[in-house]
């Protein structure tokens, strides 16, 4: 019974990250407003990185750390690589954001509208 | 040996960040210490490939952790002669750019040189990292610093350019991301090789979801049908040498990258069929789209994406000489398009619209300029005795031994649409009578010097191949060499 309910759970935390990831997708391809798109390309980031962290997870597992105080056994540590990669994905996220929103202020200068279809001097 | 692979990651990037701080002091000096650096890691360069052609590659371990636990950079034939290349077209870019427009002032010029050097450690990073997940990161600075300087120009649409860019680039990283995830969930590793070794273990389901993943991500940032929107308007909007900067150094890292996990992570032997498809498709619609355009550096950026093509055709054969050829086209298109990015960027200097009409008959007034922009025209459509002769005769002959007599079809098919559209240009130059309204401007004697050791390239190339041809030959043996690779890496101590 317990099993089972853990079962679900796991998938709940991937099925959760793969909808999170979509609903990006759908916020940066559907939306017209450039600041939707912008919101959208970074729910699409916080999606892969919930994924990264939930594939390191152990079911009762501890932080892994060598030293006093801690269980000293490999075995039942999370595994701290997909925590280290998602600390740099989310660094890079902010960088990625923060770029784009510059690009987006000078769209708005430049025509004055954030509409995606009234920005069409190239052809898109 | 004088140095280490490392170098070329730390120097460009402490340099960027060096650039604003040396440039309080004396202002100058966010000019003069890119070219130092550059010049500085191309001697670099050539040193190792030098020890490199002789003793083997050169593996790197970093901070101390061996393979596969820790980051290592690979200094092989193949990503060494990418790496010179790129660090050699970078001081080229500097030099042409040293002072693009007069009395430029010093804040552009201290963005423009920053931006540069981060893009260029991104891409040299790219090319020399084992990890895979450090792929990522190098993909991700060189992708930022690209969008900025896509969005150089105040004036022009180049926002707009550069956010279209930055939407598929963002996807882009997102997909890498997720096939980072899946082959780290499969195989509990990081490292290329390691992956590489491990790849039969690799459930099928996950293995295809990873390469639709990876190649998707790839894709965009190697121009890669239907994947490269972004291209054209970067191109065309983005300042001229840093089109000749996207064309040589950019998307040559993307190909490297697309093909190192193509050859030595998934060894995909079966699915070489589906990169001649898409390679055929890319140069098909691309250099049929380059017949249509009215402005030159967009004609320009189709028919690069048309060489990626190529270039993807010439890897999908799957032999060595397949792969030589590949590798000839890639070195060639970096020289020739670089060339013609640089030298058309003057042919349309002062115009708004940058159009191929506004080139009538300005070859009396900028005969210099002209007359390079003229040879590498003949040297990328394949011309003899011009370098783009012998790698385009290189992809024909690897196509006969391969008995794929569609592809030489194809090729030759193609090669008639780019004599086309590039001779339009070149009769425009000399044959048309010039528009008065259109002003010209001399180019600098940095940008000359630079666009005249290109042109020097193209003819050495062209009537010396053997001068570059045996390096070809041990790059592409080195990346034919899977277990090799996977050995050097994984025996390291």
């Amino acid at each position: 019974m317990e099993d089972t309910l853990f079962k679900i759970l796991d998938y709940g935390v991937y099925g959760t990250a793969v909808l999170v990831i979509l609903i990006g997708l759908y916020g940066a391809l559907v939306k017209r407003s450039l600041l939707k798109i912008v919101i959208g390309l970074s729910i699409i980031d916080s999606g892969i990185n919930l994924l990264l962290v939930a594939i390191g997870y152990l079911k009762g597992g501890t932080a892994p750390i060598f030293s006093p105080g801690y269980l000293d056994n490999p075995k039942i540590m999370v595994d701290p690589i997909p925590q280290a990669l998602v600390l740099t994905a989310i660094v890079i996220g902010f960088g990625v954001t923060a770029v784009a929103l510059a690009l987006v202020i000078r769209l708005y200068r430049h025509h004055g509208t954030l509409h995606i279809d009234e920005i069409r001097n190239l052809k898109w | 040996m004088v140095g280490t692979p490392v170098l070329f990651v730390a120097i460009p990037l402490l340099a960027a960040f060096l650039i604003p701080l040396f440039g309080m002091i004396w202002k100058e000096s966010v000019r003069v210490i890119p070219g130092i650096v550059l010049a500085y890691l191309l001697v670099l360069a050539i040193n190792l490939m030098n020890y490199v052609m002789v003793n083997g590659p050169i593996v790197e371990v970093i901070a101390g952790w061996a393979p596969p636990l820790g980051i290592n950079l690979v200094f092989s034939a193949f990503s060494g002669f990418l790496v010179t290349l790129m660090v050699f077209l970078g001081l080229i870019v500097w030099m042409y750019s040293y002072r693009f427009k007069r009395n430029v002032d010093f804040e552009p010029a201290k963005k423009y040189f920053l931006l540069l050097m981060m893009l260029i450690t991104g891409s040299v990073g790219m090319v020399l990292t084992g990890d895979i997940f450090n792929l990522f990161v190098f993909i991700e600075i060189t992708s930022i610093s690209a969008y900025a300087l896509t969005a150089f120009y105040t004036g022009r649409d180049s926002a707009e350019a550069s956010f279209k860019y930055l939407m598929l680039g963002s996807l882009a990283s997102a997909f890498l991301l997720i096939a980072i995830m899946i082959i780290y969930s499969q195989l509990g590793t990081l490292n290329m090789a390691d992956i590489g070794s491990k790849m039969h273990l690799m459930k099928p389901a996950y293995k295809i979801m990873a390469i639709i993943f990876l190649f998707t991500a790839l894709g965009i940032e190697a121009e890669i049908f239907p994947l490269n929107g972004w291209a054209p308007d970067a191109y065309a909007e983005a300042p001229g040498p840093v089109g000749a900067a996207f064309a040589g150094i950019v998307v040559k890292a993307a190909i490297y990258a697309s093909i190192r996990i193509i050859y030595t992570l998934f060894d995909l032997s079966g699915a070489y069929d589906l990169l001649i498809v898409i390679g055929m498709i890319t140069l098909i619609v691309a250099e049929t789209a380059a017949i249509r355009q009215e402005k030159l550096k967009r004609m320009l950026a189709y028919s690069s994406i048309g060489q990626m093509g190529l270039v993807m055709v010439a890897f999908g054969m799957g032999t060595e000489e397949g792969v030589f050829a590949a590798l000839f086209l890639m070195f060639n298109h970096a020289i020739i398009k670089s060339l013609l990015f640089l030298s058309g960027s003057y042919l349309v200097y002062n115009s708004k619209d940058k159009l191929i009409k506004e080139v009538n008959g300005i070859g009396k007034f900028l005969p210099i300029t002209s007359f390079l922009f003229v040879l590498g025209s003949f040297a990328i459509v394949g011309l003899p005795p011009f370098a783009g002769f012998w790698s385009k005769l290189s992809v024909l002959t690897a196509a006969a031994d391969s008995n794929m007599l569609l592809i030489i079809a194809l090729v030759l098919i193609v090669s008639i649409i780019e004599v086309v559209y590039y001779m339009r240009v070149v009769n425009r130059i000399y044959f048309f009578k010039k528009d008065e309204s259109v002003s010209t401007q001399r180019p600098t004697l940095n940008a000359l010097i630079a666009m005249i050791t290109l042109g020097a390239i193209v003819l050495i190339v062209g009537f010396y191949p053997d001068a570059v041809t045996g390096f070809l030959h041990r790059a592409s043996a080195d990346l034919m060499d899977k277990a090799g690779y996977i050995n050097d890496v994984l025996t390291l101590n």
